[in-house]
């Protein structure tokens, strides 16, 4: 199995959820009854409460400056690891990631050391039956939330206090509830990815595989004329499963910049450098049963080489194949209030600009439609708010943030001094963005409302890029069945000697010993044996550093027993790398390959990240009531919410309010 | 063919003036209902209506049978066949109003289409404008332009298709009205309406068609192109209509069939029309 097939395997059964019956199709949403208090929370993925601080006493952000005046303005505690599927689902449990089950963005198959989306389990069709060259599902298939623990909008219902939950990350498919919820970051586009983009063009071009999210079409121009196929998700119904396709033209001018594609009925002509904005496609699978999806269309160039890049295919709202809201007629109300609009979980196409299919400004664009977007339809909630608590999520915070450090800060490996002019400011103009958006919020709501704005982790640079796996290997942790190899790039860890290896590193944060009756081929006795290695290999981690600049790699290496409290503490990686600033995990080792160097420098665009240590990395929390707790978590956040709506906190939750008690309005 | 279709198409829009400012759907049943007052009268007097009953009661007569000699294998297959052969009568008698009414529906369908097809662009919306030259001719030796006028903007340079013979625009709707592109090819100039916004309920014409007897037929909104310019149709695709029902966005052909067959029935009693 190669990397394609583990992002496939992601939502492989996406074809058979679609013609599954919606269970919640007569369902409608929870009561909009009025409740004293009203709360407010915006969630800023990544804002760091640094860049926050400077910029709110330079007075860049007067918003923020004016909220944290009325209230108050502290750091966050944030989830260790400072991942944002960890760090919101420690928000939406209330708990730690013991209590919620999810410690990655990849956890691993123990009977296989196979890298598994942490998030969301998809299963196809258990049993199905062939006639002739269709394979029919006799029952549908099923998406899981992985996430453990009651989120807490389900604990707002049971109290009867309204909730509208829009794109908080972590919540794909969305839990069952009767509240209005938009599933975020996690959602994946219809190919059952985290997003693959198409690119058609005349000249030769590779992909990133390690970065992936894209497939390159190598077209041809014949009279004038491209013909190309848009590929869509796996065709269940197909015994050899194969991705159905849409068949479409490119018809070119010989000499102007105009082009017009025509695809399923749909004309459209663009000129060069222009966005079609949204077109919807259908994938037929067998001739009663399709796939819709949404899609967007950029030509960047005609003459001399065509280039078209098209956006990975987002679940159509209108029509969701996958589940995306609760009530489904929330999501197809938004639809016919707005048209389409962005459902993938993370609609930033970040893989297009690491891979230079689009460049920063193109970039740029097609984030600002997703800005806009978000604006838009903040207004419109914020409009309509009239009970109970609107979480309303802004992803490009941390997306810019991870594209842009690299133009933004001189020491970066990837600094370039002629983009940097153009591109330098993009972090502090998306932070003042963030203000406009609050001070647009702030002059919609009533004084009795209780604003509270939070990001989930701060953000640090990523300079350097450590091999987890190379390391164990160097330090006799990890065995290859080759030992005389420089370094095995296989995928999964496919040139492991089990039998000889006593830990090894999955995810972006996990290490996980090979215990013996836990891992399928373990080695190591559980009990003290495993123990004291684990103390071991976390000593020696914190001790490594990196010869080119003899900083510590890591700052910390948690024991998860030592951190984690709760019911799934179990599932956990037995090590969590808390990274040093500057240093991040390599984009190789989290998927089980043992590169030859330790240590790289990165030289990619995804340049900062926030994967270090949680006592490095806090996010921001403000809010116009005064914080009266001294390192509050976010976890806390959780607590205050029940506490502002006078509700009995539920024992897995494990935070305190942030308001003084009896004091939260 | 022009002057039949002025013809055809003032009669429409007088049937349909009073409704224009109206709620779309009472137009729609209005004409529902007088065509399927036509229909009926013109069944009641080209069908053969005592053959047409024969028919039917014969048909209930052999249902009967196959009701009441259930235990007879050899009567229900003689019933299964009579019942055939009385449809087939049915059908028969019921063939020469269909082939006379043919045409007059088709005439009909193609009226609505003109008024229900399509809504009029909104302002900010764009369309292609679609020039497709006669046989024979190339869009890459063709000199032909557009002038917009105000509240219309031409956004593209020419698209140049040669192996569809056509030219392409991309036009975006500034301002409500109604509107006429020039087209100016060499000396000759021609024209194509286009509608921006407004409530009213207003035939909206999607292809200027040529000199083509089917396409003028087909395309009853604009006088066709004269021959001599060597152009087949110009088009500017308007967005589809639809017809709000209950959150269902109904295609005016569904409405239109549903509505006439149920004013046809609930009315053939009235008329004493057998059907």
């Amino acid at each position: 199995m190669n990397r394609r097939d583990f992002i496939k395997a992601g939502a492989g059964a996406a074809t058979l959820l679609a013609l599954g019956p919606r269970a919640d199709a007569v369902m409608r949403t929870a009561g909009r009854k009025a409740t004293p208090r009203k709360v407010l929370i915006l969630g800023f993925d990544g804002m760091d409460p640094k860049m926050t601080a400077r910029w709110m006493s330079e007075g860049k952000l007067p918003a923020f400056k004016r909220l944290a005046a009325q209230g108050g303005f502290s750091p966050l505690g944030t989830s260790i690891p400072p991942q944002s599927p960890v760090a919101w689902s420690n928000f939406i449990a209330g708990t730690n990631p013991g209590g919620h089950g999810i410690f990655d963005f990849i956890h691993r198959d123990p009977k296989t050391y196979f890298p598994t989306f942490s998030a969301s389990a998809t299963e196809g069709s258990t049993k199905t039956i062939r006639l002739g060259n269709i394979v029919f599902p006799i029952k549908s298939g099923s998406v899981r939330n992985l996430r453990q623990g009651k989120a807490f909008w389900q604990v707002l219902e049971e109290h009867d206090v309204p909730a509208t939950v829009f794109k908080i990350p972590a919540n794909y498919p969305p839990v069952d509830s009767r509240q209005r919820t938009f599933s975020g970051m996690g959602t994946p586009d219809i190919v059952g990815t985290y997003g693959t983009l198409n690119y058609y063009t005349t000249e030769s071009k590779l992909v990133n595989e390690d970065i992936g999210g894209a497939t390159v079409h190598q077209v041809y121009v014949i009279g004038n004329r491209v013909d190309a196929k848009l590929p869509g998700p796996i065709n269940s119904f197909k015994p050899d499963r194969p991705a159905a396709e849409i068949d479409f033209k490119i018809y070119l001018d010989p000499s102007n910049a105009v082009a017009r594609i025509s695809i399923q009925g749909q004309d459209f002509l663009l000129r060069e450098k222009e966005w079609s904005g949204w077109k919807r496609v259908s994938f037929p699978l067998i001739p009663t049963q399709s796939v819709g999806g949404i899609c967007m269309f950029y030509l960047k160039e005609i003459h001399p080489e065509v280039k078209l890049y098209v956006s990975p295919i987002n679940v159509d709202p209108a029509r969701p194949a996958l589940p995306v809201s609760t009530p489904t007629s929330y999501g197809e109300d938004l639809e016919k209030k707005f048209g389409p609009f962005f459902t993938k979980g993370l609609p930033a196409d970040t893989s297009a600009l690491e891979n230079d299919i689009l460049n920063e400004e193109e970039f740029l664009q097609q984030d600002g439609f997703v800005l806009e977007e978000s604006r838009t339809m903040l207004d419109y909630e914020l409009g309509r708010f009239e009970a109970g608590l609107l979480f309303y999520y802004i992803s490009s915070t941390d997306q810019r943030q991870h594209m842009f450090w690299r133009l933004f800060d001189e020491k970066h490996p990837a600094y370039d001094p002629a983009l940097a002019k153009a591109f330098g400011g993009t972090i502090e103009s998306t932070y003042r963005q963030a203000d406009e958006i609050l001070d647009r919020a702030l002059g919609r709501i009533d004084k009795d409302t209780i604003v509270l704005v939070m990001s989930d982790h701060g953000f640090n640079p990523y300079y350097r890029s450590f091999n987890l796996n190379t390391w164990l290997r160097a330090n006799g942790y990890l065995k290859l069945q080759n030992e005389f190899k420089e370094e095995d790039l296989d995928w999964a860890f496919a040139g492991t000697n089990w039998m000889k290896t006593r830990a090894y590193g999955v995810g972006l944060n996990g290490l996980y010993i090979n215990e013996k009756g836990r891992e399928s081929e373990g080695i190591v006795t559980t009990g003290p044996d495993k123990d004291n290695l684990v103390r071991e290999i976390a000593r020696k981690l914190e001790e490594f550093r990196d010869p080119k600049t003899g900083e510590k790699v890591l700052a910390r290496a948690y024991v998860a027993k030592d951190v984690y409290t709760g019911a799934y503490v179990s599932s956990a990686p037995d090590i969590i790398l808390g990274f040093n600033r500057g240093y991040r995990i390599s984009f190789k080792s989290p998927l089980g390959r043992v590169p030859k160097d330790i240590l790289e420098d990165n030289k990619a665009k995804w340049s900062g990240d926030h994967m270090g240590a949680a006592e490095i990395m806090p996010g921001i929390v403000l809010a116009n009531r005064p914080v009266a707790a001294e390192r509050p978590a976010l976890y806390d956040v959780t607590a205050t919410i029940m506490d502002v709506f006078d509700i009995e906190k539920p024992k897995e939750m494990i935070g305190s309010s942030l308001f003084k008690k009896g004091e939260p309005g | 063919m022009a002057t039949f279709n002025a013809v055809i198409g003032s009669l429409f829009g007088l049937a349909v003036l009073p409704f224009r400012a109206m709620n779309p759907w009472l137009a729609m049943i209005v004409i529902s209902v007088l065509t399927g007052l036509l229909m009926l009268a013109v069944f009641r007097w080209t069908s053969n209506q005592e053959g047409i009953h024969r028919a039917k009661e014969a048909i209930k007569a052999h249902l009967l049978e196959l009701r009441l000699y259930k235990d007879s294998m050899a009567q229900q297959m003689r019933s299964q066949g009579r019942i055939l052969a009385a449809n087939g009568r049915y059908i028969l008698h019921a063939l020469r109003p269909m082939l006379v009414m043919i045409v007059p529906v088709m005439l009909i369908l193609i009226q609505l289409n003109l008024w229900f097809g399509s809504r009029p662009l909104a302002p900010g919306e764009t369309a292609i404008l679609k020039v497709k030259l006669a046989a024979g001719r190339s869009p890459l030796a063709s000199d032909i332009s557009v002038d917009a006028p105000a509240g219309i903007i031409v956004e593209t340079l020419p698209l140049r298709i040669e192996e569809e013979r056509e030219i392409d625009w991309r036009l975006r709707a500034a301002a409500p009205g109604v509107y006429d592109l020039t087209l100016k090819a060499g000396s000759d100039s021609f024209t194509k309406s286009v509608r921006v916004g407004g409530s009213l309920l207003a035939p909206i014409s999607n292809v200027r068609p040529g000199p083509s007897f089917l396409d003028q037929v087909f395309n009853p909104g604009e006088k066709p192109l004269p021959r001599a310019l060597a152009v087949e149709s110009v088009e500017v695709d308007h967005p589809e209509r639809r017809l709000p029902l209950l959150g269902l966005r109904l295609h005016w052909l569904i409405a239109y069939f549903a509505l006439s067959i149920v004013f046809g029935f609930a009315l053939k009693g009235v008329f004493k029309v057998e059907i």
